[in-house]
């Protein structure tokens, strides 16, 4: 997954087997924003304690409140002491810190990008940044145009000779097709998609990226990783959140485009896809654009059936009471916005025809947990003259978070003079068997960003295909005589119309 | 876990200890951090035992067989102090060997106990079993038959020695380990020594990896330096490195010896002399001299390390934190941008964590050796 530069340092040889990330500016628009906040700066700040920032790195934060680099850095050691994964060490923090500048403008202001052109050559003359500039859109949406804009206004999307500019955008990347498109046509007028970084956090953690490992590099999941032997997968991200003051931007948005278009789709992907012919970062993304493309599209008929959308109503999470969805703050009380989908999808390939995949994402759930399962189908009974039940089958179950894992459900026989066999599960933890703690995925993805190697980030054929799938259920969503919406008690595992999704088939929900 | 008593003294996490099992833990100061003593041949069944007697929420981890092998006297006590913290990163089954091949009467004696920390998620104990032996006159020829039939199966064998080596070699030995570990900063003939791992490399058909704490003990300053070449813009510094100067602590010459090596493999330069103790002469692949001054001073393995190319000055210094190299890059006469990286402390707890974390072949190692073979 890592991509080399061309002349590679002789004295990295054996101690660095990941591409280097080469010595750059970030700016940072939305610099005072929360996830600058809570997720960028802790991110870099642990990067450093590391030791894995390269040895010039200038952070610009870049917003349209007045302040000084003192004051930006004091406010931000107040936060990354909060939130970093690792204490905040005084002696790293304040070298660290003096990375960190300020420029104070509006997203539309012009000639603000003019100046922070002009800063960033100066920074370049003075920090060794050598001309490198990493543009992470931290800011709403709605911003992105104006930035963008601007910032091929000032020059500052086409770098100097030997060097290179690139932007990260952060999710979402549009609300349907045609935003989408539009979106991805706004960048490409400033940003080629070489340049282009679309995150997608999930990706950036330890065990989705385990997925390509787990089924690429261990020869037995290959040849059964088939409709052959594989019944159904299922994919499931619960929260025990609700909207926690997201309501503005959860109203307009809703469980289907929050999760499933891009988290859930992506894991999807990487569950579903053929090997790579290498691990180049677009040779991983053609295959897992092949899988989007492949998903059947439902049929307008099909879509009540074979997709659930829910919303919570007043409820209970871990003994406290939470009110429903449509009673939280800056929600409409006629609400339609769901905060829980499952759908049923089918991908289109000889690997998995005839294998359903059911995703679920839902918010105040039980419990707070994503994972992938693979029901293998079940063996013949026939030896051991048992009812069959649903237990009896292999499931193999990747745990993205929390407590990162992979554990397998196989069949055993119960000590004693009778053939009674149960199934017993072997467990693999992360956290148990190494003691090292794995980095943030902002950490992983910055990291990259800084490399060049865009592998675990989507690229605009994923991003618009996973919405050419999405834009006909918000469609159909959309009509007047829509699919009804379902409602599920706050601390439930969801609508009871979810269950029947999988008990139609004669199947049910893993229980989490 | 019933005899854990044992550890408690260690500082670990070992507080559900049951005063009547203190009976059972042998009299003396030495054995009584070594767990349970159990028979050779109850070994399996006895871990067995611990593992359902135990209490609470636990799971025992376990990712390798580290084998650790000392002939000095309380090292039994010592390693398994060290495990105690290894084990908190690399959950392995820990197989610890106290040897004196010259005592008069022959002995065998083994013990069993495990290292339980807390996981990241504070919820449950994950252990690491120990396996403990003192072995004594005739019995440490006996040590591959009966100390690694203990392995945990389809598991990497890595074995710790920890005095010199010596003639003869048990090829019987070698055909076990995976990963052999060594410290050659204590060695006193590197020569001698070196011909010996070598010579058991070449009977394991290379398949064991030469891991040197003395290496490892440079990562931190090898990562801080390589660091300024990243950008291939500054590849011409290469050629244009004329003098360099390392500091090294009382005892480290090889360890500084060993750094020069490591430049002298990847920027293809030759070793033309050793002018006096303290000044090494090189040439560089246009034909042009390197001189790298040593300088002893102090106790840090490697304290500083400063080399020029024309008039610009690369420096990385220890800071005086000690887990921390400050890093800077400038033109002789102006003040440099500092940046911090972090280091470890020359610690043997922290090299093995290190060196167990980093995996991998040592091709490199095995290149800078060459180097500098004749200087060490």
């Amino acid at each position: 997954m890592t991509k080399g530069s061309e002349q590679p340092n002789p004295l990295r040889e054996g101690l660095s087997t990941r591409a280097v990330p080469q010595p750059c500016a970030i700016a940072i628009f939305g610099a005072t924003g929360d996830l600058t906040h809570r997720k960028l700066i802790p991110a870099l700040y642990n990067l450093a304690a590391d030791g894995e920032l390269p040895p010039a790195v200038a952070v610009i934060g870049f917003a349209r409140r007045s302040k000084s680099d003192d004051e930006f850095r004091n406010e931000l050691a107040q936060t990354t002491k909060q939130f970093s994964r690792q204490d905040l060490r005084e002696d790293i923090w304040k070298t660290f810190a003096q990375s960190i500048l300020y420029h104070q403008s509006e997203f539309e202001d012009e000639s603000g990008y003019q100046s922070l052109a002009k800063r960033l050559d100066q920074i370049d003359e003075e920090r060794g940044t050598r001309g490198n500039r990493l543009f992470y859109l931290a800011a709403a949406p709605e911003k992105f145009e104006p930035i963008l804009k601007n910032l091929k206004a000032a020059g500052l999307n086409k770098a100097k000779e030997g060097s290179w500019a690139r932007v990260i955008i952060e999710k979402p990347f549009g609300r349907d097709l045609r935003s989408a498109q539009e979106l991805n046509r706004v960048v490409s007028d400033a940003f080629v998609e070489d340049q282009t970084y679309r995150i997608d956090h999930f990706l950036g953690k330890e065990t989705a990226q385990n997925i390509l490992v787990l089924r690429f590099a261990n020869a037995i999941f290959e040849p059964i990783w088939n409709a052959r032997y594989i019944d159904h997968v299922q994919i499931t991200a619960a929260e025990t959140l609700g909207v926690e003051g997201r309501a503005g931007y959860y109203e307009t948005a809703g469980a289907l485009r929050d999760m499933v278009q891009n988290h859930l789709l992506q894991l999807l992907c990487l569950v579903a896809m053929e090997a790579p012919t290498d691990l180049s970062a677009d040779s991983i993304r053609d295959e897992k654009v092949k899988v989007v493309r492949s998903l059947r599209r439902y049929r307008a008929d099909e879509i009540a059936k074979l997709v659930v959308r829910g919303q919570y109503t007043k409820g209970a999470i871990n003994g406290e009471n939470v009110p429903g969805y449509r009673e939280e703050e800056n929600v409409n009380p006629k609400s339609e916005t769901e905060t829980y989908v499952a759908l049923r999808l089918s991908i289109e390939t000889w690997r998995w025809s005839e294998v359903p995949i059911y995703l679920r994402v839902g918010k105040h759930l039980p419990k707070s947990a994503t994972e992938i399962s693979v029901h293998f189908k079940k063996a013949p009974m026939v030896l051991f003259n048992r009812d069959s039940t649903e237990h009896d089958q292999n499931v193999l179950v990747i745990r993205i978070q929390p407590d990162e894992g992979i554990s397998l459900r196989m069949m055993a026989k119960i000590p004693g003079t009778s053939l009674r066999i149960e199934p017993v599960k072997m467990d693999f933890h992360y956290g148990t068997s190494f003691g090292k703690a794995s980095p943030e995925a902002y950490e992983r993805l910055l990291l990259d960003a800084m490399s060049g190697d865009a592998t675990l980030f989507a690229r605009r054929d994923e991003v618009e295909e996973a919405w050419a799938f999405i834009d006909p259920i918000e469609k159909a969503w959309a009509e007047k005589n829509a699919p009804r919406l379902t409602f599920y008690p706050a601390g439930s595992w969801g609508p009871e119309e979810a269950d029947e999704l999988l008990a139609r088939d004669g199947r049910a929900w893993r229980r989490l | 876990m019933n005899f854990w008593p044992a550890m408690a003294e260690l500082g670990g996490d070992y507080d559900d200890c049951h005063p009547e099992e203190l009976i059972k833990m042998p009299a003396t100061a030495e054995t009584i951090s070594l767990g349970l003593p159990v028979a050779i041949d109850r070994i399996d069944r006895e871990l067995k035992k611990l593992w359902s007697e135990g209490e609470g929420a636990m799971t025992r981890a376990s990712l390798m067989n580290l084998a650790v092998y000392s002939e000095e006297r309380e090292s039994l006590t010592r390693n398994t102090r060290l495990l105690a913290r290894i084990t908190e990163n690399h959950a392995c089954r820990a197989i610890v060997i106290g040897a004196d091949p010259h005592a008069r009467n022959d002995r065998m004696e083994a013990w069993i106990s495990a290292h339980c920390h807390l996981s990241r998620a504070g919820t449950k104990r994950v252990c690491s079993e120990q396996i403990s032996f003192l072995l004594e006159g005739a019995t440490v020829k006996l040590l591959p038959s009966i100390v690694f039939s203990q392995l945990d199966s389809d598991l990497p064998l890595y074995l710790w020695w920890q005095p010199e080596f010596a003639e003869p070699m048990d090829p019987q030995l070698w055909s076990w380990i995976d990963r052999l570990i060594y410290d050659s900063q204590s060695w006193r003939d590197f020569k001698l020594q070196m011909r010996l791992v070598e010579m058991a490399q070449r009977e394991a058909k290379q398949r064991i990896v030469l891991c040197d704490l003395n290496w490892t003990r440079l990562v931190h300053f090898r990562l801080a330096f390589a660091q300024f070449f990243d950008h291939p813009g500054s590849h011409h510094h290469f050629r244009e490195i004329k003098n360099g100067s390392i500091i090294f602590g009382h005892g480290f010459r090889s360890t500084a010896i060993l750094f020069v090596g490591w430049l002298a493999a990847q920027l293809g330069w030759e070793i033309r002399s050793e002018k006096n103790a303290e000044l090494i002469e090189l040439e560089n692949f246009d034909g042009k001299t390197v001189r790298i001054q040593l300088q002893e001073k102090g106790d840090a393995p490697i304290a500083s390390f400063t080399a020029q190319s024309g008039e610009i000055e690369f420096q990385v210094t220890l800071a005086s934190c000690g887990d921390l190299l400050e890093v800077c890059r400038g033109k002789l006469g102006e003040a440099p941008a500092r940046q911090v990286l972090p280091s470890a402390e020359n610690d043997s707890v922290k090299l093995m964590s290190e060196e167990l974390m980093r995996g991998g072949p040592h091709h490199v190692y095995l290149r800078a050796v060459e180097k500098v073979r004749t200087l060490l």
